[in-house]
């Protein structure tokens, strides 16, 4: 089975907007991701060491009100993202196990580094900027947050000051 | 309170906190069925932004944006929300430096993984493992973040400016504002477009664009458009949430006044309008020195009405006519400056030993808030009790909290 084509992105950008738009008249508030990513790191720490967990104030000030920190609006947001994107892969046709890369990349291994990597900078990235590109870039911008903007505009911009050093991992 | 939202999460609790943990999934699947359908499940075709190939990430996620900004503008004009209460409640702080630094830094990590975190769960959601390995990166960089916070922390919270709104900042009402981001999307995706079409010439594809292929966008800009018309036109209700009436005035008490002042000064704009001697000998920490026969030359009903107005008088006063044009709220405060000045500037009695945990902490915040207003040495704790004040938690991430 071919699969099937990708939304067009105008259309694409609206229905974003309706599930947004429905995230704030209906909770309040808007999406998020990186906040569930920081619950899971704390929630582990807190699992394995959990003296070291109260003695960590990035760690210990999620911990309230006695409830575990997993419990929490956003990580079960993020697991609707995943229940979501499966079915939607799924129902396309593009569910499988498969590492995506550029043409000119042969090794899986460097770009699961790469991968990794990427993703620890983000980590911290997010963390500094109160949120990452949902939670920050797309529903503060939603609000005409000036911060959310500002952020806005330097992702993209350190996405391009940094796309020529690792043009060969995708072009 | 005007309308807000059906269910704020902040404030759910026992079995509604249930049902907003359920909303939250069901929000995120629509999410995440959404982000893998419009292709950002997908390393390669985010990354191909980058390198001006294929500007899908813009054209979503600012249409995204522009679509719910027009749905909250309309909502807000028809008064269905508050949009200042929304706004208050789902914005975080704008640190100018941290997300200056924060977002360089997410978008050099976003080309280099491919992803940025939320699509990162989309992509190992539909089975590629670098969409997995970015997600882990992700959590190790919180853990990162939160071990090597006293030195990574001196880059977090630089350049406060409160909460601030591009409105703001230019002074137009937010529906005008709306429409000048929606005209400025447009723009921008039209010039997107071109330079897809001089990128795709340069590396030798020269197939022409259908004329077919150009019908959902023409849909999307006309959708757009029309909303940001009528978001628009809101501005011209009778009743629109802009003007001001007396049932928006009120009084604020001064320990209501404290707390705000200490935890978001931000959200008051206080004006003393007491003699301008007075005034100037003592006032309240942030006051404007603007006696009552200068608010008119304030041009408070110009003034985006973001800030709550708290108009500070000598002991009571009847709110002039020139503050009524103002559009957010009014308040008075409770027994003027004379109130202030026993509550706040005057060393508080210690509670005896019956006092009750509420006495006690009242005690306790009286006696902060009067070593910070004057300087003087805090008093020695009290004995008894034991109950620890705690400040009321701030709002800060905009979702990714």
């Amino acid at each position: 089975m071919n699969p099937q084509k990708f939304w067009n992105p105008y259309l694409a950008g609206v229905a974003l907007g309706l599930v947004l738009l429905a995230a704030f008249l209906v909770t309040g508030s808007g999406v998020g991701a990186s906040g569930a990513a920081n619950r899971m790191a704390a929630a582990a720490v807190n699992a394995v060491a959990p003296a070291h967990a109260d003695a960590t104030p990035q760690i210990a000030k999620l911990k309230h009100g006695g409830r575990s920190i997993l419990d929490d609006r956003l990580v079960f947001m993020v697991l609707g993202v995943v229940l979501g994107g499966a079915v939607a892969a799924y129902t396309a046709g593009r569910m499988g196990r498969k590492v995506i890369k550029g043409p000119r990349l042969k090794s899986n291994h460097t770009r699961l580094v790469l991968a990794l990597t990427g993703g620890v900078i983000m980590g911290v990235a997010a963390r500094l900027s109160l949120g990452c590109t949902s939670g920050q870039a797309l529903s503060g911008g939603t609000l005409l947050s000036v911060g959310s903007w500002v952020f806005m505009f330097a992702v993209f911009g350190g996405g391009y000051g940094m796309a020529y050093f690792v043009r060969r991992e995708w072009i | 309170m005007s309308n807000l939202p059906f269910l704020p999460f902040t404030s759910l609790s026992g079995d509604s906190r249930e049902l907003g943990l359920v909303l939250a999934v069901l929000l995120g699947f629509a999410f995440g069925f959404v982000l893998e359908r419009a292709g950002f499940g997908r390393g390669d075709k985010l990354a191909a932004q980058f390198y001006l190939r294929d500007l899908t990430v813009f054209k979503v996620m600012f249409s995204g944006i522009v679509t719910a900004m027009l749905g909250v503008m309309l909502a807000s004009g028809v008064g269905l929300v508050d949009l200042k209460l929304l706004s208050e409640g789902a914005v975080s702080t704008t640190y100018l430096w941290s997300m200056i630094i924060g977002g360089l830094l997410l978008g050099a990590g976003f080309i280099i993984s491919g992803y940025c975190p939320g699509t990162s769960a989309v992509s190992a959601a539909s089975g590629n493992l670098d969409g997995l390995f970015t997600f882990l990166g992700v959590i190790g960089g919180s853990l990162l973040y939160a071990e090597a916070f006293p030195v990574v922390g001196k880059l977090y919270g630089l350049g406060d400016k409160g909460q601030l709104f591009l409105y703001d900042l230019f002074r137009v009402p937010p529906a005008v504002m709306a429409m000048a981001v929606t005209l400025m999307a447009m723009a921008m995706f039209l010039g997107g477009e071109k330079v897809e079409r001089m990128m795709a010439r340069r590396r030798g594809d020269d197939t022409p664009i259908q004329a077919h292929a150009r019908r959902p966008r023409r849909l999307a800009f006309s959708i757009l458009g029309a909303t940001a018309l009528v978001a628009l036109g809101t501005l011209a209700l009778p009743g629109a949430p802009r003007a001001a009436t007396a049932a928006t005035v009120g009084l604020i008490d001064q320990p209501e006044l404290a707390r705000r002042i200490l935890d978001q000064p931000w959200t008051l704009r206080i004006l003393d309008v007491r003699a301008a001697a007075s005034c100037e000998k003592k006032r309240i920490p942030g006051a404007e020195c603007t006696p009552l026969a200068t608010l008119g030359q304030l041009g408070l009903p110009y003034s985006p009405g973001v800030r709550d107005l708290v108009l500070v008088p000598t002991r009571s006063l009847q709110v002039p006519p020139s503050v009524r044009g103002y559009r957010g709220r009014v308040v008075v405060l409770k027994d003027g400056f004379d109130g202030w000045k026993t509550y706040a500037l005057t060393r508080p009695e210690a509670p005896g030993p019956t006092a009750s945990a509420e006495q006690i902490e009242a005690y306790k915040f009286r006696a902060a808030l009067h070593s910070a207003m004057t300087g003087r040495k805090p008093p020695p704790p009290v004995a008894a009790g034991g109950v620890k004040y705690a400040p009321r938690p701030k709002k800060k991430g905009g979702g990714c909290g």
